[in-house]
């Protein structure tokens, strides 16, 4: 077999049977404890009265209190230099990596890693890489700054130890990294959706058709939720395959789609993954139903994080994946917990805009959704910024098409408005394209 | 596709082993000692990759 043709990164951990993979996986996480029960402070009190030995099923497993992101926040208020808090489970002076979480939900969560734990981290990006068919061929490119937060350090490194060579595309703006792909012919990208999604735009208005005139043929996103329309589109417009991952600070990546993409594999036995039903968050749910993600990573061990709640709405599939790799699959992350909203009795989540906008709306370059309140009824506003070639009349008809569509796959009415191109933010990393101003 | 894990295993101990005691004869020798440490954290992916999965 030649370098570079084989299927799996590791051939064995990928196809191991489920039996096999569960038990390597509860040893892990008996492991788990022990470590964090011997180093963390934190964990140490959180743990008492827990057995590691004890834990011999998956059902064991949810006897485990779970761990919320604002344990951890408290965990550090106040620590001063030391920064970690009770968290740390290794001496401060192995440490060798710092990050820290974005705050979208709160105070930023620091998060370090040692020499080992980053090696570990970037070592489960191959999975996730080899799975969308990078190799020691590809020239990737990454347009982005990197800094405090994660999004494509474990990427960047990940490529490398592949053997890929990787072209760092971060401090220019957005024509200059289109040039530069261009002039080096890189052959994949690493972006989020909406940033793929920007460089299109930006790509015509220079005259470069991205399917045409680039040479990528394979793009991973990361950041931010894709919802599957927004995925194919981002195939259709650069003509490559594009792959999506689930990961953050706290975990990493932890789940990458292959190339049936069909869901997202978890990179077991690297994490126990749990689903837990979205009204109270505690009770385990079979596959098939939409729950929230609750996941440990079982071999890092700088910060240990046990039974760490994701609060990532999604799915779990049991169903064999032709690849023949035999880890759990999850479908594309539907929404936050923390974006979810009760409107007049239905659940909404700022994800049903996008799928219906991406899948139906290729006029549409940005949008924005805003929850307002009058007097005591809440009041959905979808802000447009169209393609600048549609004509007035089209415009109208594409408001009346926006409203009935959105109508049908939320059951809530949304006022539709129009704003003049270039009026709505583009956003190179995380997007907020969801406002709530009933929570300020 | 044949590997053997076991064969494996057997020569991820002995690095592991050969790069402690070179740590221990570097001891604050940094520019060994702290390439032994690195060698260590790949040692730990290696285990992690193959000899879990033999025991």
């Amino acid at each position: 077999m030649k370098r570079g043709e084989n299927e799996y990164w590791n051939p064995i951990i990928e196809t191991l049977p489920r039996e096999r993979l569960t038990e390597i996986e509860l040893k892990r996480f008996r492991d788990t404890l022990r470590w964090a029960k011997e180093g963390s402070p934190f964990y140490r009190k959180k743990l008492h009265g827990i057995e590691p030995e004890d834990i011999r099923t998956l059902e064991d497993v949810t006897r485990v209190p779970m761990t919320e992101k604002d344990e951890l926040r408290e965990a550090q208020e106040g620590k001063g230099f030391s920064l970690y808090g009770d968290l740390l489970a290794v001496p401060p002076e192995k440490l060798s990596v710092f990050h820290q979480t974005s705050g979208t939900t709160g105070k930023p969560v620091f998060f370090p890693d040692t020499y080992e734990s980053w090696q570990l981290v970037v070592d489960i990006w191959c999975y996730i890489l080899y799975a969308a068919g990078f190799r020691s061929t590809d020239r990737v490119f990454l347009p982005f700054v990197y800094n405090v937060y994660i999004a494509f350090w474990q990427g960047h490194y990940a490529a490398e130890k592949l053997g890929c060579e990787v072209v760092p595309g971060g401090g220019l703006e957005t024509k200059a990294r289109i040039q530069k792909m261009k002039d080096v012919q890189a052959t994949a990208l690493m972006n989020t959706p909406t940033y793929g999604l920007h460089m299109i735009e930006v790509a015509k208005e220079m005259g470069i058709d991205p399917k045409r005139d680039l040479r990528i043929k394979k793009m991973i996103c990361a950041g931010e939720p894709m919802p599957e329309p927004s995925r194919l589109r981002l195939e259709e417009e650069w003509g490559a395959d594009v792959y999506d991952h689930i990961g953050g600070t706290e975990p990493g990546g932890w789940a990458g789609m292959c190339s049936q993409k069909k869901g997202m594999h978890v990179i077991e036995p690297y994490f126990l993954f749990e689903m837990v039903d979205l009204e109270t968050m505690s009770k385990p749910i079979p596959s098939g139903m939409k729950g929230v993600a609750v996941i440990t990573p079982l071999c890092r061990r700088c910060i240990p994080l046990i039974r760490f709640n994701l609060k990532d709405i999604m799915t779990k599939r049991d169903d064999p994946c032709p690849c023949g790799r035999t880890s759990v699959r999850v479908d594309q992350i539907g929404g936050r917990v923390d974006d979810l909203r009760k409107i007049r009795g239905v659940f909404f989540s700022p994800n049903m805009v996008e799928e219906v906008i991406r899948a139906q709306f290729p006029e549409v370059v940005e949008f924005e959704t805003l929850l307002t309140q009058e007097g005591v009824m809440p009041v959905l506003t979808l802000k447009v910024e169209l393609a600048p070639s549609v004509s007035e009349s089209q415009s109208k008809e594409t408001k009346n098409r926006i409203r009935e569509k959105l109508k049908i796959r939320t059951n809530l009415t949304f006022q539709v408005e129009f704003v003049k191109p270039g009026g709505l933010p583009r956003y190179s990393l995380k997007s907020a394209r969801f406002k709530d101003m009933t929570r300020r | 596709m044949e590997y053997d894990l076991k064969a494996m295993d057997l020569e991820i101990k002995a690095i592991e082993e050969r790069t402690k005691r070179l740590k221990e004869l570097a001891r604050g020798f940094e520019a060994v000692e702290k390439n032994a440490e690195a060698i260590l954290a790949f040692v730990y992916l290696l285990r992690k990759n193959v000899s879990d999965i033999v025991e």
